[in-house]
């Protein structure tokens, strides 16, 4: 008999060991008992703004006595967070404030809950008027769903530029005065092909559309249109044609995965790159040559339309003093000098409008950095990155990229584009 | 024996190109991780940093809980083993010495689970740890963890390596089973245990997609979950902290592996399939 | 006397049932009840994440028979499967013979090298190996630069994705193969090895009349592993490098069930095709136990 308790004992303190431990973690949670505790989701990972996060929330946390707030990571980017919401969901629990990507604006107020804040300033009144002075009008609106509802506030905003090597452009003979369309960037990316070592034009594929959907909107297409998927149309197909030929005909253009791509340029083996903003420092901190951005480029003869890269920050907690809470730490972040901070430390675009002009380190960036330049005039062409209503978000945003693949390996343009665009509409039904 | 030595120059150099394949990734991690990202972007091929730094490590330490980090995939790691060991010997016990009636089928059974691919079970079993209230506790990764039949399946061929002649003799001296199994058995096979015990921890040191699903918050990630912290695809992957974060998550497996190879290959080779 | 080995004793024991309670909780709480909740939930339509699942009988079993992309699934799962055990199995297999008879000395240091990368966490190697086999910028292109080639860009090429990523999970499991068929050829007596030598027979002959026979009971078990080990194994460099893509070019059945269930969150697809994955996996179980247990049998 000794024996045995000599194991069921060993047994118990083992348990017992990870029992503290786990306990430890959670104790921390407990202390909090008196304040309010903010759930804070974000997807800054430690290379994208994380440690800003982390500055920002320390600073507020240490300001005031009444609130907590504890950020937490999801990876995987927006849709990382969206499975992660999802999952939360299904066991019963909601954070108080997230980042939605834009793309999943519709799904996520369609399915999840929120307060829009309209309805929390109602009850404030020193806060009347505060959506009005701080953002644009069409920044604003980027955050209302298709029913008109102000699914929250716009925080994280990205547009994508065109990044320059300068030396490998300089060395091709390629201006960047010269890039004013798709057109002229097909012929400059073969010009550097063929002239350097290098490929001419890489555009980036990540797991979404928000490239493509730039490439498409600026030749007049769209890729919804009331509600619908409509971009299998001629001027859809011209646009993506131009794409196709550039990698399969020209080979000015290289076809990857976004993080070996990105790397690609940042070794210098690309000349121009179809990048988001957000990856500046990334580029300027480890590129061994001289990097430019000018802004993203129209068809001939079209009007230029950006996609908002980004979030929205929305309140999805219905715990009335979580709510009141949370919009206090949304104010909080969108100071000139958080939001100059949140800049700084993302490459996201300001969202506010009073931001540059109330925090000098932001002033000079904007006046100095051309690719910053190139993205913040690009602001008032931001149309909203193509959120699918209904449920099958998650399912349309697949379907784009799954037809992207396709084509880019060689798949006929106008049939399958038709074929994508009926499998979307018959999925939204 | 006397081997045709121009066989034996060619396959050595077969095997050395081999060893080199598949040691180099290691080598290359613990360099890149010494360098600063700049230099790993524009000076792809020198192993051995121009500028070495510290700087990914210490960075690394300053930002994310890594001692935390480090215990929580500590605690995972030896929980799952010392459970697994032990319900594994209680099983394959029972299976080596005794005779019952369904013996073959139950057998069959758990072996049979090594087959289920853990797609099948991973959605029923987070929504159990959910249910349970152990979305994001180390004891959410545990529990579904230590459910491995490989366990029962090696203890079971140590176990039968062991003469029953001895075991016999003890049950004729009516010792129980509990002495039978620490004073006979344990003392035999020591250092096939061990070798198993650390196949277990290494292998759920290194585990990666269950953790990821039941742990959310950074204070509870284990390490190979703070490795893909840092693979952004907004920000791009910085190559030289993911590096060090490597070197961090490799360091305790490998050392076990080093300090123990001999009984551990020796028991994998003498266990083998016989 | 005692033909089986066993303490058997007159009366009923509850002593074995004792000592299997422990695996009989862990396993019915964590394996069998699973199994059964996901069959169940495979005839329903569910998010996850709202209350109410839908019913629809067997319509997700019969969405995931007519979807083109199943065959493409199945149809790289079988590719991989074949790399898997090229690199996996035959590969080992004759480096074990190798090691065993042919070479004399660093058998030591070759085996502790060769093994070493089991150790390794699969996510740190994909990481290593995305950056190092980086066609455009990484280590090897640059070399091959140097001779004027250009690699080409395998992780948008079809086929090609999935071998390098059966490499890539190759890294990890050689080593745990090579050292199991070692062990078993090693086991092979002496004699008839020197016999067949002085009557001069070929290497390559032992090889295949005479060690494979003999080793394979566990050549069967490290077949039938690296299937079943294998293919779950590459859902971490697929889910690290291409997540399934271009196009599920480099999506399997093990991926693509997690894709469903915890992407799109179609539980009820993901469901149908984890069972649909487990009666694949079935048939292999049975050649398993046919081959293996009886080869214990035989060898008693």
């Amino acid at each position: 008999m000794k024996a045995s308790m000599k194991l069921v004992s060993l047994l118990l303190l083992i348990l017992l060991l990870a029992a503290c431990g786990n306990s430890e973690a959670s104790s921390d949670d407990t202390q909090n008992g008196e304040k309010t505790v903010v759930d804070y989701w974000h997807v800054n990972a430690e290379t994208q703004g994380g440690q800003t996060v982390e500055e920002l929330v320390k600073e507020f946390n240490e300001s005031q006595d009444e609130i907590i707030v504890e950020p937490r990571y999801n990876s995987g980017m927006y849709q990382g967070l969206m499975q992660n919401l999802q999952a939360e969901a299904a066991a019963g629990n909601a954070p108080a404030l997230v980042q939605i990507g834009w793309s999943y604006r519709e799904y996520f107020s369609n399915n999840f809950h929120f307060i829009e804040p309209q309805e929390i300033i109602k009850n404030i009144s020193e806060d009347e008027g505060y959506l009005e002075e701080k953002f644009l009008p069409n920044v604003l609106a980027l955050a209302e769903n298709n029913d008109g509802s102000q699914v929250g506030l716009p925080y994280s905003l990205s547009t994508p530029i065109l990044y320059l090597n300068m030396d490998i452009l300089n060395e091709a003979g390629v201006s960047p005065e010269d890039l004013t369309s798709w057109e002229a960037v097909k012929e400059a990316a073969k010009t550097i092909s063929e002239s350097t070592d290098n490929y001419g034009l890489y555009i980036a594929e990540a797991a979404d559309n928000w490239n493509v959907q730039q490439l498409i909107e600026s030749n007049d297409a769209a890729i919804i249109n009331d509600g619908k998927a409509a971009f299998a149309n001629e001027q859809g197909f011209e646009a993506y044609q131009l794409y196709a030929d550039m990698i399969t005909e020209d080979k000015s253009a290289l076809h990857i995965g976004s993080d070996e791509g990105t790397q690609a340029f940042v070794t210098g083996d690309v000349g121009i790159a179809h990048l988001t903003i957000a990856q500046r420092k990334n580029i300027s901190d480890n590129a061994a040559f001289e990097v430019s951005g000018v802004p993203s480029p129209a068809f001939d003869g079209e009007q230029l339309k950006v996609p908002a890269g980004g979030s929205l920050l929305a309140i999805t907690t219905d715990d009335e003093e979580k709510q009141q809470a949370a919009w206090e730490f949304t104010k909080f972040l969108y100071e000139a000098d958080s939001i100059a901070a949140w800049t700084e430390g993302t490459g996201y675009l300001p969202p506010t409008v009073d931001a540059v002009d109330n925090n000098d380190e932001l002033k000079a960036l904007m006046d100095e950095d051309t690719m910053m330049l190139s993205a913040y005039h690009q602001l008032e062409n931001l149309v909203p990155w193509a959120p699918f209503p209904g449920g099958s978000g998650l399912q349309a945003e697949q379907l784009l990229i799954d037809m992207r693949d396709k084509i880019l390996a060689g798949a006929p343009i106008e049939e399958t584009m038709k074929a994508t665009q009926e499998e979307i509409n018959n999925l939204l039904q | 024996m006397r081997t045709n030595s121009f066989l034996g120059i060619l396959w050595h150099t077969i095997f050395i190109l081999t060893v080199f394949i598949l040691i180099f990734p290691i080598i290359f991690a613990l360099g890149t991780s010494f360098k600063p990202l700049q230099e790993v972007y524009n000076n792809v091929l020198n192993i051995i940093p121009i500028a070495p730094t510290f700087d990914n490590y210490i960075g690394l330490f300053e930002r994310l809980p890594m001692i935390q980090i480090t215990m929580n995939t500590f605690t995972i790691a030896t929980v799952v083993t010392i459970m697994k060991m032990l319900i594994s010997f209680l099983a394959a016990y029972a299976f080596v010495y005794f005779d019952f009636k369904g013996k073959k089928f139950i057998y069959f059974i758990f072996i049979a689970s090594i087959f289920i691919p853990f797609t099948v079970t991973m959605i029923p079993n987070y929504l159990i740890m959910s249910s349970w209230g152990l979305a994001d506790s180390i004891f959410g990764v545990i529990l579904p963890q230590i459910s491995d039949a490989i366990g029962i399946l090696l203890i079971n061929q140590t176990m039968r390596s062991i003469p029953f002649s001895l075991i016999e003799s003890a049950r004729i001296d009516n010792i129980s089973h509990s002495r039978i199994m620490i004073d006979i058995i344990l003392p035999l096979i020591r250092p096939q245990l061990m070798s198993t015990g650390i196949w277990f921890f290494v292998n759920s040191w290194n585990e990666f997609v269950w953790p990821s699903l039941m742990l959310k918050s950074v204070d509870s990630y284990t390490l190979p979950l703070a490795l893909q912290m840092f693979i952004s695809a907004e920000g791009g992957t910085d190559l030289s902290v993911a590096m060090a974060v490597s070197i961090v998550t490799m360091i305790i497996p490998l050392l076990l592996y080093l300090v123990f190879q001999k009984y551990i290959i020796g028991t994998f080779t003498a266990s083998g399939i016989k | 006397m005692n033909k089986n080995n066993t303490l058997h004793l007159n009366k009923i024991n509850m002593k074995p049932w004792l000592f299997l309670t422990p695996v009989f909780i862990m396993f019915s709480l964590f394996v069998f009840w699973p199994l059964l909740y996901t069959f169940y939930l495979s005839f329903f339509d569910w998010n996850m994440v709202s209350p109410t699942k839908t019913f629809v009988g067997i319509d997700n079993y019969i969405s995931v028979l007519t979807n083109p992309t199943t065959y493409k699934i199945f149809l790289n799962t079988l590719f991989f499967i074949g790399i898997l055990l090229l690199i996996n199995l035959v590969v080992p297999y004759i480096f074990a013979f190798v090691l065993h008879l042919i070479l004399n000395r660093l058998k030591g240091f070759y085996k502790t090298a060769i093994f070493l990368p089991a150790f390794i966490s699969l996510v740190v190697g994909s990481i290593l190996f995305t950056w190092i086999l980086n066609p455009i910028s990484g280590p090897i292109a640059e070399i091959a630069g140097w001779f004027g080639i250009q690699l080409p860009i395998w992780s948008q090429t079809e086929g090609l994705v999935i071998v390098v990523i059966s490499l890539i999970t190759s890294w990890k499991v050689f080593g745990y193969n090579f050292i199991m068929l070692y062990a078993s050829i090693s086991g092979i007596s002496e004699e008839i090895i020197e016999a067949a030598r002085l009557d001069g027979v070929p290497l390559h002959r032992i090889f295949l009349d005479i060690i494979l026979p003999v080793s394979s009971s566990a050549g069967v078990y490290i077949l039938i592993m690296t299937i079943v080990q294998g293919l779950q194994f590459v859902y971490t460099p697929i889910s690290v490098i291409t997540q399934g893509g271009p196009n599920y070019a480099s999506s399997n059945l093990i991926y693509q069930s997690y894709n469903e269930g915890f992407i799109l969150y179609r539980t009820g697809h993901s469901a149908a095709l984890s069972i649909m994955t487990l009666l694949v996996f079935a048939i292999l179980l049975l050649i398993e136990f046919k081959f293996v247990e009886r080869g214990v049998h035989y060898e008693n």
